[in-house]
């Protein structure tokens, strides 16, 4: 059996805005919001129109049921029920548009924006592109001191990060619930095991107000490290961090 | 060697307690803070896959050993002394094993050693209001349990040791309105109770308390549930009201030779009672950010008792210690804040309330008796941009910085020769700051004290002579709003303080009569539209 056009468009809208839903409430975690919805299927009004009127024999065909409900005087009882219902509806819908919002407007932030190529950190000039963990090939050359510099690091954290990263890594410190964003959850995959330890030593030593606009850096609560940390102890909390996780850190071989 | 599997499965059977688990319900409740947190499984994966040891069971002792190492020596010490490197940034401490004596224990009061499943608890479920996080989700029952053992050969414990007494519970007192009445009356009776816990039970008993190290120990705020150590279920009260907390002043009320000594019976009511405080208005609810003002038609209240302020509806807000800049502050005391603020034509007002347990007066004699150290003014401060952002695009949190200004409106409570201040700051960055005059830019605020709770109010006119310093109210604009507090008392003063991260004020601009006008024309215009179409078509068919 053919689907009258105009249930096909129908149906299809109907689908898609399902979609939406469901893609943001369960996959994504986080439900659309309305304004973002609203402009999204705007555009898909807008394409199945154009879909659906290309020729004038589909036009004809996507108006044909309406048509007859105007132009029929047999269907005479469903179109005034039909045409008390939808002035009501659209009434009802302008009404719920112009009552004012009192939902918090939207705060998109890139987690991990780009980093610059070069920053300045402790009154000097680090190049991203190259640089590395100086602390790394310990963990070759000598395992027994990179026990030691991966304990010492443990110790930078628990004295300074685990208020807000929490002090099994993730995330969730005594006081991450006060925040907004939350803090990193390390144990996660898409942190940490994502990123070069210089992403992290630029991250760790600039904080919130070190990222770039797209990153939201006014909204942070991730403190300025280079205040209160020296170089080498920031490399050396770094080693804790994927020692604890288990996560080993991008390099770039495997770009 | 030990059999660990029996042991194992006496807990298992044993321990299970329904209150156990409310301690999940509360976090969950508070748990999906604004984005959404990958639960705990990845790192569950991440660590099986780390530590699951190929070959079949190495020797449990020591592997017990370096988990305890690896996830506990931290804060409990290598030694379990309690002095591991975070120790001393941590209020309350981490427990010292050495001693044997622990919090949370359902064994009879007159003895130090817990059962196995109260140790077992605490590690598994954590202890809220504290840095001791809940261990369930990395280790599994059988570490858990092996760790319980090798806490207690700290202490000089037999692994296996069992107390000689339980707490008896006689027959449970269902919490009815009468209970919780009887219950109140006992609380109160010769300062019971209220000696420490404050009338209110928030935790504001006049009294200098160390714990038995000398360690500052705050009698708990009974009104908020979340940072109780076990649960504010009438059963883990009853029971803490028992054995009494061990390492602290918390004495038991089981015991006779205690003059304030309680019933079976009373402790029931007592425990429904406390159980009761749990006030619902001011917790934290983290889908609500915003403060949403509402308008009033004639004059806004100026004093916190004013009953207009209930037409308002408060937010509440975590505090967190600032920890950016400056000195920084690691033992905070305020935990909580609640905002609601009211506005008219000309003004808005805002009322800012949190939980103190201690009024603190520079000068005073009392006062400088139960503060920690050196005593400062108690105070709080309310944060505002000065240009109210249109994009995403805010000030820095942390009193903004070179390119967005701040305006910060600070209330200070006075000591005994000077009372209560009122001040106004303009920033730009923490190095960046101009010292205004508030009363000349019309900033205006008073507070009270009573009970346990700061109650501060703070009012302005919508509009000033001075935009290009003052923040210009618009209604229905979502505007940026930040809070800190400063608890004097816990040498708290300048940058050592507790602080909010940005949250949002609303002037809820009444609706009117836009929207139904709007429905109305919208509603006329589609039938309008209607009767065209069907005269046409008519017309169209009798031709
Ligand atoms: C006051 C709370 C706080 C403290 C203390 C803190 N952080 Fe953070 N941190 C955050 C927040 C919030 C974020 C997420 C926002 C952001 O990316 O800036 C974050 C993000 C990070 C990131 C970025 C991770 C990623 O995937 O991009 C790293 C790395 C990090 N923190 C490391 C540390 C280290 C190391 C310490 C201790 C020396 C520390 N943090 C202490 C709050 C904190
Ligand atoms: C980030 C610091 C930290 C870490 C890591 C930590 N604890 Fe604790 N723990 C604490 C603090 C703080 C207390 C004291 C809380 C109080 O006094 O209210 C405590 C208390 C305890 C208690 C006493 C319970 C009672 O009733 O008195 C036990 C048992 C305990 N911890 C076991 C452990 C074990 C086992 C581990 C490792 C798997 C561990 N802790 C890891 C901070 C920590
Ligand atoms: C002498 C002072 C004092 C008295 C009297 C006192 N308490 Fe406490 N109470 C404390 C202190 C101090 C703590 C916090 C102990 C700690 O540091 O964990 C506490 C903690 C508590 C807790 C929290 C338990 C938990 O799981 O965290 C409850 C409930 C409680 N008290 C109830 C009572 C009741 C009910 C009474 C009267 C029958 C009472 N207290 C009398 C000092 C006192």
């Amino acid at each position: 059996m053919k689907i009258p056009r105009l249930l096909q468009v129908v149906l299809i809208f109907v689908g898609i805005y399902v979609a939406f839903k469901v893609v943001f409430g369960f996959v994504l975690g986080q439900p659309i919001p309305s304004s973002l919805l609203t402009m999204y299927m705007f555009f898909v009004v807008a394409g199945l129109f154009m879909v659906f009127t290309f020729t004038d024999e589909s036009t004809r065909e996507l108006v044909a049921p309406i048509k007859a409900l105007v132009e029929d005087p047999a269907r005479k009882p469903v179109r005034n029920v039909v045409f008390i219902v939808v002035p009501l509806l659209a009434g009802a819908y302008a009404f719920n548009v112009m009552l004012p919002d009192f939902d918090a407007p939207l705060e998109l932030r890139s987690i991990h924006p780009a980093p610059p190529s070069t920053v300045k950190i402790y009154d000097q000039r680090y190049d991203l592109s190259t640089l590395e963990n100086p602390l790394r090939k310990f963990q070759k050359d000598d395992p027994q001191k990179f026990r030691l510099l991966v304990a010492e690091g443990a110790e930078v954290y628990i004295r300074n990060c685990h208020y807000c990263h929490g002090d099994k890594l993730d995330g969730n410190g005594p006081y991450a619930q006060g925040l907004n964003p939350i803090p990193l959850n390390f144990q996660d995959i898409g942190t940490i095991a994502q990123l070069q330890e210089s992403f992290l030593f630029w991250r760790i030593a600039t904080g919130g107000p070190g990222l770039p606009d797209e990153g939201a850096p006014w909204l942070s609560a991730m403190p300025v490290w280079e205040n209160f940390l020296s170089e080498d102890e920031i490399w050396k909390v770094i080693l804790f961090l994927y020692d604890y996780t288990g996560h080993r850190p991008r390099t770039w071989e495997q770009e | 060697m030990y059999s660990a599997t029996k042991k194992v499965s006496a807990i298992e059977s044993g321990g299970r307690d329904r209150a156990m688990f409310k301690r999940d319900t509360l976090l969950g409740e508070a748990a999906p803070v604004r984005g959404h947190h990958a639960p705990g499984l990845v790192m569950l994966i991440a660590t099986l896959g780390a530590s699951v040891p190929s070959i079949a069971q190495p020797d449990a002792v020591s592997r017990t050993v370096e988990i305890y190492a690896q996830r506990c020596s931290g804060c409990h010490g290598q030694e379990g002394d309690g002095l591991g490197p975070a120790a001393e940034r941590l209020n309350p401490p981490p427990r010292d094993f050495t001693l044997g004596m622990y919090k949370i224990k359902s064994s009879g009061f007159d003895e130090y050693l817990p059962n196995d499943e109260d140790l077992l608890r605490m590690i598994r479920d954590g202890m809220p209001g504290t840095a001791m996080p809940a261990w369930g989700d990395v280790l599994s029952d059988q570490e858990m349990a092996d760790l319980v053992r090798h806490i207690k050969t700290l202490a000089g414990y037999e692994a296996d040791e069992k107390p000689s007494q339980q707490v008896e519970y006689g027959t449970q007192v269902l919490g009815s309105a009468d209970s919780i009445r009887i219950g109140r009356e006992l609380f109160l009776e010769r300062d019971r109770c209220s000696e420490c816990h404050g009338k209110d039970g928030k935790g504001d008993g006049l009294k200098s308390l160390k714990d038995d190290n000398g360690e500052r120990t705050w009698p708990r705020n009974l009104t908020k549930p979340w940072t109780f150590r076990a649960s504010n279920d009438p059963r883990d009260i009853y029971t803490r009201i028992s054995a009494g907390i061990a390492g602290t002043q918390m004495p038991s009320f089981a015991d006779p030779a205690s003059d304030k000594v309680l019933s079976s019976e009373e402790r029931w009511h007592v425990a429904n009672y406390v159980s009761s405080l749990a006030k619902t208005d001011n917790v934290v609810r983290p889908d609500n950010t915003v403060v949403k003002a509402a308008k009033l038609v004639g004059r806004l209240p100026d004093s916190a008792d004013d009953p207009a302020w209930e037409q308002a509806e408060p937010s509440t807000f975590f505090l967190v210690p600032q920890m950016l800049a400056k000195k920084r502050l690691f033992k905070p005391t305020n935990d909580t804040i609640s905002v609601s603020a009211l506005y008219n034509e000309q003004e808005i007002a805002f009322l800012l309330e949190w939980d103190d347990r201690t009024q603190s007066i520079p000068g005073d004699e009392n006062a400088e008796k139960i503060a920690d150290g050196q005593i400062f003014e108690d105070s709080v401060a309310l944060q505002l941009p000065l240009d109210i952002p249109s994009g995403t695009e805010k000030p820095y949190f942390g009193m903004g910085d070179p390119t967005h200004a701040v305006n910060i409106w600070q209330w200070t409570s006075g000591t005994t020769d000077e009372p209560e201040q009122t001040s106004l700051i303009n920033a730009r960055g923490i190095k960046d700051i101009e010292r205004r005059d508030a009363a000349g830019a019309g900033v205006q605020a008073t507070g009270t004290y009573q009970d346990g709770t700061w109650r501060v109010v703070i009012n302005r006119a919508l509009a000033t002579a001075n935009p290009r310093q003052d923040i210009q109210f618009l209604e229905g604009r979502f505007i940026p709003l930040a809070l800190a507090a400063w608890d004097g008392s816990n040498g708290e003063t300048q940058s050592r303080h507790t602080m909010t991260s940005w949250y949002w004020l609303l002037l809820k601009s009444p609706a009117g009569s836009r929207p139904l006008i709007v429905a109305l024309i919208v509603i006329l215009a589609i039938i309008g539209a209607e009767f065209w179409w069907m005269r046409s078509a008519s017309r169209r068919r009798r031709q």
